[in-house]
């Protein structure tokens, strides 16, 4: 009885309304983060709340004279490229010999960290960093968010690495080929846009990750998602400096996914879904 | 598929494909392996104030069945995270249905819809608080604007359970909606099409086929949520740090403040290994269902 083209045009006119309901319910309250950055700072905590009236940058600019942002962002790029560098260079050797064995314990081992709580390493961690006098350092962070990088980068490129065709390998083992040459010559090629994906998520996921940072570096190492902490407090008073903040901590990691949202399905489910 | 062609011996192979992983596995064993084993011993160990450690055997443990604060913890933590998984399954199958059936949706369009996780959780806590301060927040406005009482949100030792799972939902239901759209994909089309000529309404369609069938995907999507749901830590921190009062004190929370607040390394480092073989046994569980539940 529901099949006529009538109703069939009520259904799809329902689906549209619910897809905006959605859209302003998901995208409304980054809109409002970003909005308040704009706001001169009486109109920020303004009540009842005002729709932009005359946009500045002042939040901006008082941002980067109450903290050195600057120097945080620094930190933040240094750990973040640091930990994907080291996540790539141990992950593409072994999700390829994971591939190519079909061993895969390996690859389950390193899902260790995705499972156990943070503060589970970390204890154990800033015991052993504080005896050799690393709480602080790039290396700690480096090491601890390598953590988070590493299982990104293998279950990511696993699919991919499998995906070759066995016998190009073979043909080139039949020449004479190691298979570390393989690796470099032929496979790592071939899979390019997985590595860059891989790339991309470890970056993400490193740049948003919090706890490790908020134990392990200090004032001069601190990154930006663990200095944004310290906001809260500083700027209770001060919405403005504050969402600014957020705005632009939040740039990179959503710049970025938009570019791999195609991809994003099997890079985040690190291989439980085929995406 | 090693021929006799080959110039590389077998053993040659293996010791080369041993030496590419060897890397990963070693830094994994260094950084994760050895620190638990150490995090074993800790829990063994009772810290005084002055750092220095004595062997308690299981007195960790027997302190941790008599402390309240760590079943008022276990409560809490059980708490945000069923709420939060229904409110996510619901609202990420919905937003999930409704992708699917827009396809010519802009991909940009598309990437917004599913932004919100991609987001620093820190950041998505700093905006939440801005927008649900009980006093000059937008949140209170739009309910007052409708009529509605105003509520004290986050700092409501009621609300604040309700209100940490809903921020959660914004940020994670769209990554629901992620996986179950690569399960809707997945699915072949000709049970549709059978559906539609036996009649079947959407409604039916939806329950009897696409649901069962999608199953799978769920539960996947079910495990993933549940290992991050109930370590919840990034938002909370930023937001309450465990209160008001400790009406959000979550088993993590709880154990991170032990260990780095009050420096009792300890005994957080046996709240953490309670909290991780819960962890590990709420996916086991599911990972059984998932079983079950293939097709």
């Amino acid at each position: 009885m529901d099949h006529t083209p009538l109703s069939e045009s009520w259904i799809k006119r329902f689906n549209v309304v619910q897809l905006v309901l959605a859209g302003i319910l998901i995208m409304s309250p980054t809109a409002w983060m970003v909005l308040s950055s704009f706001k001169p700072s009486f109109e920020v905590t303004a009540y009842p709340p005002t729709l932009i009236l005359s946009p500045t940058v002042e939040n901006y600019s008082q941002l980067m004279k109450m903290t050195p942002f600057f120097s945080y962002a620094i930190n933040s790029m240094i750990v973040t490229l640091g930990s994907a560098g080291l996540g790539l260079l141990f992950g593409i050797p072994a999700a390829f010999a994971v591939s190519w064995t079909r061993i895969s314990w390996p690859a389950v081992l390193t899902l260790a960290a995705r499972m156990a709580p943070g503060t589970l390493f970390l204890l154990p961690w800033y015991v052993m960093f504080r005896e050799v006098g690393m709480i602080g350092s790039y290396t700690a962070l480096v090491l601890s968010h390598a953590v988070i990088t590493l299982p990104i980068v293998i279950w990511v490129l696993l699919p991919s690495f499998d995906n070759i065709p066995r016998s190009i390998f073979e043909a080139a083992q039949v020449d004479g080929c190691s298979i570390t040459r393989i690796l470099w010559k032929i496979a790592m090629p071939l899979v390019g846009s997985g590595i860059a994906v891989a790339a991309i998520l470890s970056f993400v996921f490193s740049w948003n990750y919090f706890l490790f940072a908020l134990v392990l570096s200090n004032g001069d190492s601190k990154t930006l998602i663990a200095a944004a902490f310290n906001f809260v407090g500083e700027g209770s008073t001060q919405w403005g400096a504050l969402m600014a903040a957020a705005t632009l901590i939040a740039l990179p990691p959503l710049m970025l996914a938009a570019i791999v949202q195609r991809w994003l399905v099997s890079g985040l489910t690190l291989g439980a879904v085929k995406g | 598929m090693v021929d006799a062609a080959n110039t590389v011996t077998p053993d040659r192979q293996r010791v080369e494909l041993a030496a590419l992983s060897a890397p990963a596995v070693l830094f994994t064993l260094a950084m994760i392996a050895f620190p638990l084993a150490y995090t074993v011993w800790l829990g063994f160990h009772a810290f005084s104030s002055t750092g220095r450690q004595s062997f308690t055997g299981l007195g960790n443990y027997s302190k941790l069945i008599a402390d309240t604060e760590f079943w008022h913890g276990l409560w809490v933590t059980l708490a945000l995270y069923l709420l939060s998984l229904v409110l996510q399954l619901v609202l990420g199958i919905w937003l999930a249905m409704l992708l699917f059936n827009a396809k010519r949706l802009p991909g940009i369009v598309r990437s917004l819809f599913i932004s919100p996780f991609m987001m620093p959780p820190v950041v998505a806590g700093l905006m939440w608080l801005v927008i649900l301060d009980p006093s000059l927040g937008a949140a209170n406005y739009i309910l007052q604007a409708a009529g509605l009482p105003p509520s004290d949100w986050l700092a409501s030792p009621i609300w604040v359970i309700p209100t940490i799972a809903l921020i959660d939902t914004w940020q994670w239901a769209p990554y629901v909606a992620l996986i179950v759209l690569g399960g809707l994909q997945s699915l072949p089309a000709s049970v549709y099409e059978a559906a539609q000529i036996d009649g079947a309404s959407a409604f039916t369609t939806f329950r009897r086929i696409t649901l069962p069938l999608l199953l799978p995907t769920i539960v996947t999507a079910v495990i993933l949520r549940s290992v991050d749901l109930l370590r919840f830590f990034d938002i909370i921190y930023i937001t309450t740090q465990g209160g008001p009062g400790n009406a959000s004190n979550t088993l993590n929370i709880y154990g991170f403040r032990v260990g780095f607040e009050f420096f009792n390394i300890g005994y957080a480092s046996a709240l953490m290994l309670t909290l991780t073989v819960i962890v590990f046994g709420v996916v086991l569980a599911f990972n059984r269902l998932r079983g079950a539940v293939a097709w």
